[in-house]
């Protein structure tokens, strides 16, 4: 008897089974006999396991540049009927993609850390009062923005097509990355005797404007590029504010998750710009306000007077150091946020009104893409 | 006198191969894929000391041209005494203490810098530094991997 091929093999199972379940509702076995969507991929797993890149192949791998559904149905499967139309109103690539978006998945799915085990907490030494406060303050302002940053993704996740899942799905761990931040930060300012200290209102116009961008590009640029990139720069220099070994490793841990934010950001700004360069002038036009207004936070009374407290490293040193260092950092982070928009394609140096010169911040580093860290 | 000689490939060796051996360690971290350079200035020239990381591992450990260091993600420059201070800082407090990470170091950028022509690559400094971290405080367990036959 000849051997049925695999296909004809599943129609005979198909043809056998019932075509009524017990309570004489129809069965369907379309499933089994096959469906026009591609069938017998087998990828290859990498070293470190089976990726999110290793299985974009064939037919599964092609994201489009324009979706053609609405519905949540996976890339690469067969869809037949009518589904409800879920409201997506980013359908188009450039909308949400960057070309690193897989590779920053997968490594946020590796370095995941645990706020509540990974960081010495009972090594915290008794600071001096002044000190504990100022850290407190500090902290107080860290875990009321960080949640800025699972909220906007989330604002926007749910309009985003599902042709694009790989985007959605680093948002999730942004989501994941900015409970930990909130967490820790909170754990921090509770954990040494002190507490929560203030929340004003400069912070939270910079927090209202970056929920309130009319696109997803407009805040993508406000928060990925520009927020998070200042809160990038800010975690960095926790080596320097920080009073203890603990303090560093919390910022040291949350730096690298803030780095991959940052990273998504300017490529997927990059992508867009590219792929359709009229978003330019709108990111421009949502860069000239956040400028504006992150300057204003920078400024803050409560976050920017406890910074140059633990900077100066207390009362005695504020001025000749805790100020010098304010502004040293501040340069930094303009420097690299400067720099990252070339990187994007969106070069800023002729059209923000930062004061650059004031800044003391060398223009001739940063054009072309040319930067230093440090 | 310096415990170690940075000038010298066998360092960065020695120090990929503790790494290699400490995978349950570094797995707590996560993946880390960078390629990086360690730019030692001797009086007369730089030594460029290229690293390449790849998930849990130091893979390759080469002394490449400066044209070619050139396309690393980053490079961190300094002097050999920059460079000796730090890691016998690591090697006295078995792992670098509060002015000696690398992030610090970085930060200040008067004795290391961090440098590269790609923010995005630089910022692969911050998206794998406690893994960076780490991989140097290897130098507080060096006597013991070198002890051993
Ligand atoms: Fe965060
Ligand atoms: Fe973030």
């Amino acid at each position: 008897m000849p051997k049925l091929t695999e296909a004809e093999s599943n129609n005979a199972i198909a043809d056998r089974l019932p075509a009524m379940t017990p309570m004489g509702q129809p069965l369907d076995w379309a499933w089994l006999r096959g469906a026009p969507s591609e069938w017998g991929v087998r990828p290859k797993p990498s070293a470190r396991g089976l990726t999110m890149s290793d299985i974009a192949i064939g037919t599964y791998g092609e994201v489009p540049e324009q979706a053609q559904r609405r519905s949540m149905a996976g890339r690469g499967s067969t869809v037949e009927g009518d589904a409800p139309d879920m409201g997506y109103i980013l359908n188009k690539k450039s909308d949400v993609w960057s070309d690193n978006v897989r590779e920053l998945y997968e490594e946020a799915v590796a370095r995941q850390w645990s706020a509540t085990r990974d960081i010495p907490w009972n090594e915290l030494p008794e600071l001096p009062s002044d000190i504990e406060h100022a850290v407190c303050q500090v902290f107080t302002t860290l875990a009321e923005i960080e949640m800025i940053a699972a909220d906007l993704p989330a604002k926007w996740m749910w309009r985003m097509n599902h042709d694009y899942l790989e985007a959605k799905m680093f948002l999730c761990t942004q989501i994941m990355d900015e409970a930990r931040h909130t967490e820790v930060f909170r754990k921090r300012a509770l954990s040494n005797g002190g507490g929560l200290l203030y929340s004003r209102s400069s912070g939270e116009s910079l927090l209202r404007s970056i929920l309130e961008a009319k696109t997803y590009t407009q805040a993508t640029a406000l928060l990925h590029l520009l927020g998070e990139g200042f809160i990038l720069d800010i975690f960095r220099m926790g080596e320097l504010i920080a009073p203890s070994h603990v303090e560093k490793k919390i910022f040291r841990m949350a730096m690298q998750d803030e780095a991959r934010h940052v990273a998504y950001g300017t490529m997927h700004l990059r992508y867009a710009v590219e792929n359709d360069p009229d978003v330019a002038e709108e990111i421009h036009e949502a860069l000239d306000h956040g400028e504006l207004l992150l300057t204003t936070f920078g400024t803050n009374a409560d976050f920017g007077s406890a910074l140059a407290y633990l900077l100066g490293g207390g009362e005695e040193h504020i001025e000749d150091k805790g100020f010098p260092l304010q502004m040293e950092m501040q340069r930094h982070q303009f420097t690299s946020y400067l720099s990252r928009c070339e990187r994007a394609g969106i070069s800023r140096l002729e059209r923000t009104k930062l004061p650059l010169d004031l800044l003391g911040i060398d223009v001739s580093k940063i054009r072309g893409t040319s930067a230093t860290a440090a | 006198m310096s415990t170690f000689d940075v000038t010298n490939i066998k360092l960065y060796e020695d120090l990929a191969s503790h790494m290699n051996h400490q995978s349950e360690h570094f797995r707590i971290l996560g993946d880390a894929d960078m390629t990086m350079v360690f730019a030692v200035q001797t009086p007369d020239k730089t030594l460029h000391f290229q690293l390449v990381f790849s998930e849990l591992r130091c893979d390759a450990v080469d002394l490449v041209p400066a044209d070619e260091a050139h396309m690393a993600d980053f490079s961190l420059v300094g002097s050999v005494e920059s460079w000796s201070d730090m890691f016998d800082d690591i090697y006295a407090n078995g792992g670098a203490s509060g002015p000696w990470t690398i992030n610090s170091l970085a930060l200040r950028g008067d004795r290391i810098s961090c440098e590269g022509n790609d923010p995005m690559g630089l910022d692969k400094f911050s998206r794998f530094n406690q893994t960076l971290q780490d991989f140097l405080d290897g130098a507080g367990r060096l006597d013991l991997i070198r002890s051993q036959p």
